[in-house]
């Protein structure tokens, strides 16, 4: 500007145009030194928390490590042995090894343990058919699982005199497990039910319906009939659930808890959404009474008042009160969970199903319930995540659950308090279970919404 | 119907069949069938109650509430002799499961809010911390929480004489906490005046900042005057008069400590055990409330211009509090629910005092149970008719 106001006569020389130095690239952000950058150290403020975080981590692993692995003592025949050598400083777990026993079946006689690893092998080998991809009947094993596993563990764990009926109800038990595992081979090996398997390998494939049918229902009570005599070959001695404990204890009244409450919740669920006024308003009155009290006053107040309801001299062992409190308290829950996954299904699904022609019932099992079932997966789920750890509370009302069994370790005189040891274990132990548990729900959920992935 | 019956041919067995058939008459079946099973299930449970308690010379009155329970109380709230009263008994297990839920509400929150932001943390340190602190301790029973700090921590601590202190006021022991207790001093009137005249000034600040902002758009500060508003008139009067508030410092005494408050360590326990284990699910519900405000309001904040820590404080929480109160309510009735897993660590709250050791004394299993039941039943049917009319309030106004 200045310039052009001047004399022309010398032209003023030529700016050579400097281009500024260009600005610094950002910092990668690809690679690993680019996401360590970019997620530890994206500013000094979080550079630094990165670093005390850090630290804080490593401090507390170093601690555990060193208290669990580093100063404990594996080998001692006392508490005081443990502390001369190491004080508080290492964890003492001879003590815990040699109550594992213990904690795992309680006070169960220790000649009859067998029975119950036995029975876990029979769940285990009913469930497993389960995940296996070529075997079809999986919603009746799994139903046999969840309605005929405990009659024939039942009398595993408890024994003694088996009447006729009850001998009947156990031989019903045994035969569901032997078809499941009969069906579950046949149908992996030849894609047929056993029924179906035996009268085709007998050579009467050729013959009429009627006559297959007939032959398939002989061919389930030959199996009812091996297992009848099985049962009747078997005679265990009587184990009162008094000494029932441990994990044992734990998994039974969860177990029956969990496989209570689903359908209790479904049937109250649907009886708070009907639109018979008296039906809809006990469903609610149960459910809210249950939800809004503690479930340890609920274990209370069965404990105090069950013997009360039932006739004069009729007597009801501690355990049986706990599982039904237990089972009313969670049902309540889960009624209100399936209550939530109903809400969710559009009102044109029941319009539709209705219009098809279907009935209440059909229309509830075929067209609402697997739908609501598949997106109340989680919260199911994590119900009975609730229910595994609330029962530790029978503790409470003094059964030997795996809880009371972890604090008996601190009373034992060799052991003589030995607290935190016991109670790190036991921690361990719900841990793996209800965080696999909600593991395996979340792959269960991502796998069945695979469809409405885009 | 009326006009189908008029017109088919009817005999007697399609009519019974088109009434079998109609919906009212099976709705009125079905419930008189239901109802008629839920009589006679409570008929035959009280019969037998009557009869039972008849045999055991049991009473089902409410008249035992006026005699003297005779059993001492560790930790009262509200003034408690041995020798009142059965109702005095559970006043005192109320007021200390409301002071349990309350303190334990308090801490959870800050803790919950802190872990939930924590879990949404651009560092992945922080993030991961946050996660494993949440999957490790709610996936682990509440009760042995509550035990492990009781018998692993708190029984563990060393006799009042190695006590752990801090300045000479705080003291920690085997038996429990020890604090200074205030009391009422000399110029204790005027600084109260003076803390209710900051409270009334900064109430008044606030008010108008809000009606600048609303309606002439003028951002006026607000956390700092109100902070200000709160601290120094208190703190001038009381350096003007002299110290308001004296200290009654616990102290060392032969084998044990006098004066101050002791807070028992059962307490403590139960207080740690309920807060960081609520705190884990608090901390979802932040993270997941947080998660569902859209990202394009962020963004459009962002091209608006507002500052990150302004969007964060007017425009995602308001929104996110939408999701998060609900939940956050439950959780609230949840941890009044488990305080009373006090009893297993012998803290007297209502459970332990009422339901447990009352009933045991006095055998009257009906009307203490009732009244058990009764209050966190009220409690609950409490929290959630407000909740409702909260939900309704706060419903987006749509079209």
């Amino acid at each position: 500007m200045d310039h052009a106001a001047g004399p022309a006569a010398t032209p003023p020389p030529a700016e050579i145009f400097r281009p500024r130095p260009a600005r610094r690239a950002p910092p990668s952000t690809l690679g690993v030194q680019g996401w360590i950058r970019q997620n530890m150290f994206s500013s000094v403020p979080n550079a630094l928390v990165t670093v005390i975080g850090i630290w804080i981590v490593y401090a507390f692993f170093d601690a555990l490590f060193g208290w669990a692995i580093g100063n404990a003592v594996w080998q001692a025949e006392s508490r005081r042995e443990c502390l001369d050598e190491v004080g508080r400083a290492g964890a003492c777990w001879p003590g815990v090894i040699a109550w594992i026993p213990n904690l795992i079946y309680g006070l169960y006689p220790k000649d009859q343990v067998w029975r119950i690893n036995l029975a876990g092998l029979v769940l285990l080998l009913w469930a497993v058919p389960l995940w296996l991809p070529r075997v079809q009947s999986k919603v009746q094993i799994g139903l046999s699982l969840v309605l005929l596993f405990p009659l024939f563990a039942s009398y595993l764990f408890l024994g003694g005199e088996k009447g006729i009926v009850w001998s009947a109800l156990i031989a019903l038990g045994l035969a569901a497990f032997l078809w499941t595992l009969l069906t579950a081979a046949t149908e992996t090996v030849f894609g047929l039910g056993i029924a179906r398997f035996a009268v085709a390998a007998l050579g009467f494939a050729s013959r009429s319906d009627e006559t297959r049918r007939r032959l398939a229902i002989a061919v389930l009570l030959a199996v009812y009939v091996v297992a009848v005599i099985l049962v009747q070959a078997l005679s265990l001695p009587f184990v009162p659930t008094r000494v029932w404990g441990g994990l044992f204890l734990t998994l039974v009244i969860s177990g029956i808890g969990i496989a209570f409450s689903l359908p209790a919740g479904i049937v109250l669920a649907l009886g708070r959404r009907s639109r018979m006024p008296l039906i809809s308003l006990l469903s609610t009155t149960f459910i809210e009474l249950f939800r809004s009290v503690p479930l340890i006053t609920i274990l209370f107040m069965f404990n105090t008042m069950l013997p009360l309801f039932l006739p004069v001299g009729v007597e009801v062992n501690q355990l049986l009160r706990a599982i039904v409190a237990v089972c009313l308290f969670s049902a309540a829950y889960m009624a209100e969970v399936v209550r939530g996954g109903l809400q969710a299904i559009p009102r044109g699904q029941y319009e539709a199903a209705s219009a098809m022609g279907l009935g209440f019932w059909q229309a509830t099992g075929l067209v609402i319930m697997p739908q609501a079932l598949k997106i109340m997966i989680p919260t199911i789920v994590g119900n009975f995540i609730g229910l595994f750890k609330d029962t530790t509370l029978v503790s409470i009302v003094g059964l030997f659950d795996l809880l009371s069994m972890s604090r008996a370790v601190g009373e034992d005189t060799r052991w003589l308090g030995l607290f935190l040891e016991p109670f790190f274990f036991v921690t361990m132990i719900y841990f793996v279970v209800c965080f696999g548990m909600s593991q395996y729900s979340l792959n269960l959920e991502q796998r069945l919404s695979a469809g409405e992935r885009r | 119907m009326a006009l189908l019956e008029s017109t088919a041919p009817s005999s007697a067995g399609t009519r019974l069949l088109a009434f079998v058939n109609n919906a009212t008459v099976r709705a009125v079946f079905y419930q008189a069938l239901t109802l008629s099973c839920v009589v006679l299930l409570f008929w035959y449970l009280i019969s037998n109650t009557i009869e039972n308690m008849s045999q055991r010379g049991m009473s089902a009155g409410f008249d035992f509430l006026g005699v003297s329970a005779g059993f001492g109380i560790g930790f009262t709230l509200i003034p408690y002799r041995e020798g009142d009263t059965y109702l005095r008994v559970f006043m005192v297990g109320i007021a200390n499961t409301m002071l349990v839920a309350v303190v334990a509400i308090v801490i959870s929150t800050v803790l919950g809010l802190i872990v939930g932001l924590a879990r949404l943390s651009n560092n992945w340190v922080i993030r991961n911390v946050a996660r494993w602190y949440i999957e490790i301790l709610r996936n682990t029973p509440l009760l042995l929480q509550i035990i492990a700090w009781y018998f692993g921590v708190f029984t563990l601590l060393p006799r009042p004489r190695e006590s752990l202190g801090w300045l000479d006021a705080v003291f920690l022991n085997n038996r429990g906490l020890y604090l200074p207790a205030p009391l009422v001093g000399s110029g204790f009137a005027v600084a109260l005046v003076a803390l209710l005249l900051g409270i009334a000034g900064a109430v008044a600040w606030a008010r108008y900042a809000r009606r600048e902002r609303e309606q002439a758009g003028r951002i006026r500060p607000v956390l700092g005057p109100v902070l200000a508003l709160l601290v120094v008139p208190p703190v001038l009067a009381a350096l003007a008069v002299g110290s308001p508030l004296a200290w009654d410092m616990p102290q060392l005494r032969g084998f044990n400590f006098v004066g101050g408050i002791n807070i028992p360590p059962s307490f403590c326990a139960l207080i740690i055990a309920l807060s960081i284990y609520t705190s884990c699910f608090i901390g979802e519900n932040v993270r997941s409330g947080i998660q569902s405000v859209s990202r394009g309001q962020t963004e459009a904040a962002r091209a608006l211009g507002v500052p990150p820590g302004r969007t964060m404080r007017s425009i995602i929480l308001p929104q996110a509090l939408r999701v998060i109160i609900p939940p956050l309510i439950s959780q609230y009735l949840n941890v009044t629910k488990n305080s009373s897993l006090a009893i297993a660590i012998g803290f007297p709250d209502l459970v332990s005092v009422w339901m447990h050791t009352s009933l045991n004394q006095s055998g009257r299993a009906i009307p203490i149970v009732a009244m058990t039941m009764g209050f966190y039943c009220v409690v609950s049917l409490a929290v959630s008719l407000a909740m409702n009319r909260y939900n309704r309030s706060i419903l987006i106004k749509e079209r």
